[in-house]
């Protein structure tokens, strides 16, 4: 009987341990924290920023919102981590499908992301600047 | 003095007989199979009881005088006898106790995983006896399931009350178990259906609602428990063999055969006592051409049970139950198009399997019914999935568990009931992957009877989960319930349990080509969890000709992190990955009745039910429902079965309406995707999902006491209606049964 209380007293331990909310991670604050500016925005290794391209629409600035939503050049929509943060989703009614783009880098002042186009399948490789 | 000497002869007399206490012994037994009731309490004078032995024996020392002794066994009317018993005197007293077969007091296990009346228990349950599996000639568990109310299955995804939508075979939200040992795929995470033995039922119980503090991972949305018979006292064989044929489709430019499509089986199982030991037999066989081209089966099944009873320790029984199976199929994916394809497999995705299961289930048991009992039961399963023309899908799970249950009783008012279970598993895959996955878990739960008509249950679980190595956290997980009996036969019941969900092998692994559909791994993918709640009343119907039941339960659950197969642009390209992306909630109502009624001659049996749900999205960061409705779930169901024998006829009558699927994967409806995963479906979908109702028609004959001729009509009216996108149901098919009982 006594093994019994413990086992009821540990288990509501953990029940109050995984209530509490968890702090913001730091890629999290590295991802929100700035307003982000298309640097170069390649599809199977070409330029496809210009107008009319695959990217066009990337192309401006980026800004990531703490409360999920976002803009993402002239796109505006959702986005939330995923795969234990080494990927960014990205959903907007103005792309036919969800985009689910891999971190490549995620420094204060820099933002690489690959994915693969929805549109034709092209490989996508996107690097943003930090605007001062 | 004479006086003095009298009082003391008479004192002497006193003491002589209080040390010589009379005895009372006898046997308790079914009264009419006269079969022991091995653990039935029998209580004499005031707060003194025992219990029956193994062979329902028992021996009660006891002062003489005059004592009522009651005789109590779950499922059974109690029975009380008077008697003088003088000093020294031996009295034999044997008693057969009628067995209470009023729907009230079903006997069910799968709850609290002791024997409970159906009517005291804190959740709801519903019971599927073996005479609708015999009596609708169903061979399939996916097509028995269906029939339930509040159940419905999606190429072989289980849903109770809109737990579970459909996931593409990976996974699953509702466990199955056969005897209490869950039956689910290592690698697929789905249920066996072929490995539940059909053929050789007492019953099957369905608990609707989170069930993971007793059962586990996969009990996030209920429990399926397929309890298998034990022989009675006279030795028992059964059989049938059985033919059909699928008639036409209502379009018939869907029709791509030249020759009938048939299907047959047969079955043949025996039951018998050997002295202590219990040897219970069957075998099944299906030869299915199928209605759709390239979704043929050829499928066999053999299962043993053996059970000893020790004679040198009353209580003590050990044995094992042994399961095999193997098939050669070809699993439907997807139809060629909806115009003339819709019956079509598509060549794309139509690949040969060759499967085979093995379960090897030992186990021991030493229990004092009504005081403690004790069970170690283990389950080694090895199964294979062998693709002859892509070994690159092949697989070779192979997965050991065991699971320890104590159940003791503390005092007349409070009784524990704890576990110890561990399941270990090793797969072997060009298509996940080698992995190898542990889970171990404990569990207690306390169940007390402050007062006679109220009953309460608490209790708790810790599972840790282990793969490749790596660690998950501790996952605590509580459920509380009651019930109480506001009248004789009026029974008030609310219930709190949560559920969890640890990921499948193929949902984290799984990576693959089929056709156009490409999947891609998750290895990051997280469990899902959840809980739910309802309240219900369950009302006992008693009449001179009539007895059954009626169960109104309200209910609500609320889950996160529920996985989906998303269809997206992915690092690794287009595809299905699967997503912790589903934040569900659905609230409902569930309505079930149970009659049985006697009209001169004529027997009748109405069982219907009737559910409605608002199944729902909600954000998990506002807690606000956000109107769009769960995927492949529906707001009303309800079945209704009539059945009713006179003299050696039997008729009856199946009816099963559903709405329509409220919501589905946007990749079938995606003007990017559509045409591509599934040619022709979103035109088909949009004029279509409506609703279906369907009926089924029995006519049985009973040609002798022991042999009987019967004939099925399924979907009576030929309707056409589809499970989930691409899943067009069986049309109208009719089959004849011979079967007999010796």
């Amino acid at each position: 009987m006594r093994n019994l209380v413990l086992l009821f007293m540990i288990s509501g331990l953990f029940l109050v341990f995984a209530c509490n909310k968890d702090e913001p991670s730091e890629r999290f604050k590295l991802l929100t924290t700035p307003v982000w500016e298309s640097d170069s925005l390649l599809a199977n290794g070409l330029d496809a920023s210009g107008e009319g391209e695959s990217l066009a629409n990337f192309k401006g600035e980026v800004k990531f919102n703490k409360d999920g939503t976002g803009n993402f050049g002239s796109y505006a929509g959702k986005w939330r981590f995923a795969q234990n943060e080494t990927e960014i989703v990205i959903l907007t009614d103005s792309l036919p499908l969800p985009l689910a783009t891999r971190i490549e880098e995620l420094t204060a002042s820099s933002l690489k992301i690959t994915t693969t186009s929805p549109i034709n399948n092209d490989a996508i490789r996107m690097t943003f600047k930090a605007k001062p | 003095m004479r006086i003095f000497l009298s009082l003391l002869f008479g004192l002497f007399t006193f003491l002589l007989s209080a040390a010589e206490p009379g005895i009372i012994t006898g046997r308790v037994s079914d009264q009419s199979t006269l079969e022991p009731l091995p653990g039935a309490t029998i209580i004499f004078r005031r707060n003194q009881g025992t219990t029956t032995d193994s062979d329902g024996n028992y021996t009660i020392r006891t002062e003489p005088g005059s004592l009522s002794i009651t005789f109590q066994y779950v499922g059974y009317k109690s029975q009380t006898s008077y008697l003088n018993l003088k000093p020294g005197e031996t009295v034999i007293m044997d008693v057969g106790l009628e067995a209470d077969v009023t729907e009230i007091d079903q006997v069910v296990v799968s709850a609290n995983k002791v024997e409970q009346r159906i009517s005291e228990l804190t959740v709801s349950l519903s019971i599927i006896r073996p005479e609708l599996v015999s009596g609708g000639h169903i061979t399939n568990t996916q097509e028995l399931l269906n029939k339930t109310s509040g159940v419905e299955v999606l190429d072989g995804q289980a849903s109770i009350r809109g737990g579970s939508g459909f996931s593409y075979g990976a996974g699953s939200r509702v466990l199955a178990l056969v005897d209490g040992l869950p039956i689910l795929a290592a690698d697929a995470g789905n249920i066996k259906w072929n490995s539940l033995p059909l053929e050789n039922l007492s019953q099957v119980e369905i608990i609707k609602g989170a069930s993971s503090v007793l059962y586990g991972s996969s009990a996030l949305n209920g429990v399926i428990n397929f309890r298998t018979a034990d022989p009675g006292p006279r030795p028992e064989t059964m059989f049938y063999a059985e033919t059909g044929i699928f008639d036409q489709p209502r379009q018939r430019n869907w029709i791509w055969w030249d020759s009938p499509r048939m299907f047959s089986s047969a079955s043949l199982s025996h039951m018998q006592k050997y002295g202590n030991t219990d040897i219970s037999l069957g075998s099944f066989l299906i030869i299915d051409n199928g209605y759709r081209r390239l979704n043929d089966e050829k499928f066999g099944r053999l299962n043993l049970k053996l059970r000893h009873y020790s004679r040198k320790m009353q209580g003590l029984s050990y044995g094992f139950s042994m399961n095999t199976n193997m098939s050669k199929k070809t699993d439907f994916i997807l139809w060629e198009n909806a115009e003339t394809g819709a019956l079509k497999h598509s060549e794309s995705t139509a690949i040969a399997l060759r499967g085979s299961f093995l379960a090897f289930d030992p186990f021991i048991s030493y229990r004092k019914p009504g005081r403690f009992q004790h069970d170690l039961r283990s389950r080694l399963q090895v199964s294979q999935n062998r693709f002859p023309e892509s070994a690159q899908n092949d697989s070779r799970p192979m997965s050991f568990l065991t699971d320890y249950q104590s159940w003791f009783r503390v005092s007349e008012f409070v009784s524990i009931n704890a576990g110890l279970y561990g399941y270990a598993s090793k797969i072997e895959s060009n298509f996940y992957g080698d992995h190898n996955a542990l889970n171990l878990a404990a569990f207690a739960q306390t169940d007390i009877t402050p007062f006679n008509r109220l009953k309460l249950v608490a209790g708790v679980r810790m599972e840790y989960n282990e793969l490749d190595g790596e660690s998950d956290k501790l996952v605590p997980l509580f459920r509380a319930g009651l019930n109480y009996r506001l009248l004789d036969f009026t029974f008030l019941r609310a219930s709190f349990g949560q559920g969890y969900r640890t990921p499948a092998i193929a949902e984290k692994f799984a990576a693959t080509t089929l056709g156009s559909v490409v999947i891609i791994p998750n290895p990051f993918l997280k469990s899902e969890s959840g809980w739910n709640t309802e309240i219900g009343i369950k009302q006992g119907i008693m009449t001179s000709s009539m007895n059954g039941l009626i169960d109104i339960a309200l209910f609500y659950s609320q889950n996160i992190d529920l996985i989906e197969f998303v269809f997206g642009a992915y690092p690794e390209g287009l595809g299905f990955r699967a997503t912790n992306i589903e934040a569900s909630r659905v609230y409902g109502l569930e309505t079930e009745i149970m009659l049985n009624n006697s009209f001169g001659r004529y027997n009748y049996t109405v069982t219907g039910g009737y559910v409605f749900m608002y199944p729902v999205e909600f954000d998990p960061m506002t807690g606000l429902n956000t109107d769009v409705y769960l995927k492949f779930r529906r707001k009303h169901s309800a079945k209704l079965n009539i059945s009713t024998s006179y003299k050696r006829y039997e008729l009856g009558l199946g009816m099963y309406a559903r709405s329509r699927i409220l919501n589905i994967d946007d990749v079938f409806v995606n003007p990017l995707t559509r045409e591509a995963i599934l040619p022709g479906f979103f035109d088909y979908w949009i004029e279509n999902n409506s609703g279906h109702f369907v009926m089924d028609a029995t006519l049985g004959y009973k040609l002798t006491e022991q042999l009987n001729l019967s004939w099925v009509i399924k979907n009576l009216t030929n309707a056409e209606y589809m499970g989930r996108p691409g899943d067009i149901q069986p049309h109208r098919s009719f089959s004849m049964r011979l079967s007999g009982r010796f």
